[in-house]
C-alpha cells in the first residue's frame, strides 16, 4: 500500500475514532470546548 | 456572578500562558517550538479579549457567548497545528514531513466536511453552529491524535525529554477534559461541580509546558528504563 493511501486511511481512522469518542463522552449535549482558563458563558 | 476563586484561576491561567512564551524567549527557543508558542500567545490575547467582553457585557450575554466560542474555535485550530508540529518533530528523522502535512490537511478538511454535513440541516445561524461543532470535533480529533502520537513515541523509542514532556502534558490535558465530561455524562447531577474543574484543567497545560521549557534542556534525553537482553 502506498504511503499516500496509508495517510488517507490513518486520517479516516482518526476521524471515525474521534467522532465515536465524542458521541460516547458528550452524549448529554453539554459543550466540551474549554481551552482557556476564562469562565465559560453561563447558562449554556 | 464570578467569585474570587474564578478570578484567581483565570489570572493564573493567563500568567502560565504568558510564562510559556517568556520562558521560550529566555531560552531562545521561540522559533523551535513556534506553534506551541503561537498557541500560547494567541491564548493570552484571547483571554484578554474575553476578559474585556466579560467585563463589558457580562457572563450571560450573547456577546460574551459569541466571542467565547468563536475564540475557542480559533484556539483549537491553532492547537491542532501545534500538535501537527509535534508530529513533524517525532517523525523528522524518517523524512515524511510531506505526508504528515498531507495527513493534517486531509484530517482538517475531513473534520470540516463532516461538521458541515452535520450542521447543514440547520439553516438558522448555521455559521455559529458550524464554528461551535467544528471546534468540538477538532478537540476530539486532537485527543485521538495525541494518543496516536504517544503510541508512535513508544514504538520509535523516542528519548527527547522535552518532546516527550510536551506530548504527555497534552495527553493529560485532553484526557482530563474527556474524563470530566464522561463523568458528568454518567452523573449529570455532578455537572455543576465538575464544571468548576474545567478552568483548573485549562491551567495545567501552560504550567506543564512552561516548566518543561524552563527546566528541561533542549538536548536532554531520557535514560531507557530497562535494557532488553537479546540472545545472539
Amino acid at each position: 500500500m502506498s504511503r499516500k493511501l496509508t495517510v488517507v486511511l490513518f486520517a479516516m481512522l482518526v476521524l471515525a475514532g474521534a467522532m465515536g469518542l465524542k458521541t460516547a463522552v458528550s452524549a448529554s449535549g453539554k459543550p466540551t470546548v474549554v481551552a482557556t482558563g476564562m469562565p465559560a458563558p453561563w447558562p449554556w | 456572578m464570578l467569585g474570587p476563586v474564578d478570578w484567581i484561576i483565570s489570572l493564573l491561567s493567563v500568567l502560565f500562558e504568558a510564562s510559556v512564551v517568556v520562558c521560550s524567549l529566555r531560552r531562545k527557543s521561540f522559533r523551535r517550538h513556534f506553534f506551541l508558542n503561537l498557541y500560547m500567545s494567541i491564548n493570552v490575547l484571547v483571554s484578554a479579549g474575553q476578559f474585556r467582553v466579560l467585563m463589558h457585557y457580562g457572563r450571560s450575554s450573547l456577546e460574551y457567548r459569541y466571542f467565547y466560542f468563536y475564540s475557542e474555535a480559533l484556539l483549537i485550530i491553532v492547537l491542532y497545528f501545534a500538535l501537527t508540529g509535534l508530529y513533524l518533530k517525532v517523525f523528522e528523522e524518517m523524512r515524511v514531513e510531506r505526508y504528515v502535512r498531507l495527513g493534517a490537511v486531509l484530517l482538517l478538511a475531513g473534520t470540516a466536511c463532516f461538521t458541515y454535513a452535520v450542521v447543514s440541516q440547520s439553516s438558522h445561524r448555521m455559521l455559529t453552529y458550524f464554528v461551535f461543532e467544528l471546534s468540538q470535533n477538532l478537540y476530539f480529533v486532537g485527543l485521538v491524535l495525541t494518543y496516536a502520537l504517544w503510541g508512535a513515541i513508544v514504538k520509535l523509542k523516542e528519548t527527547r525529554a522535552l518532546l516527550v514532556q510536551f506530548v504527555l502534558s497534552l495527553g493529560v490535558y485532553f484526557s482530563a477534559y474527556a474524563a470530566s465530561y464522561a463523568m458528568s455524562n454518567l452523573r449529570p447531577d455532578l455537572y455543576s461541580y465538575i464544571f468548576r474543574l474545567f478552568p483548573i484543567i485549562g491551567c495545567l497545560l501552560p504550567l506543564a509546558w512552561a516548566y518543561a521549557i524552563w527546566r528541561v534542556p533542549e538536548d536532554a534525553r531520557l535514560a531507557p528504563a530497562r535494557l532488553a537482553v537479546v540472545p545472539r
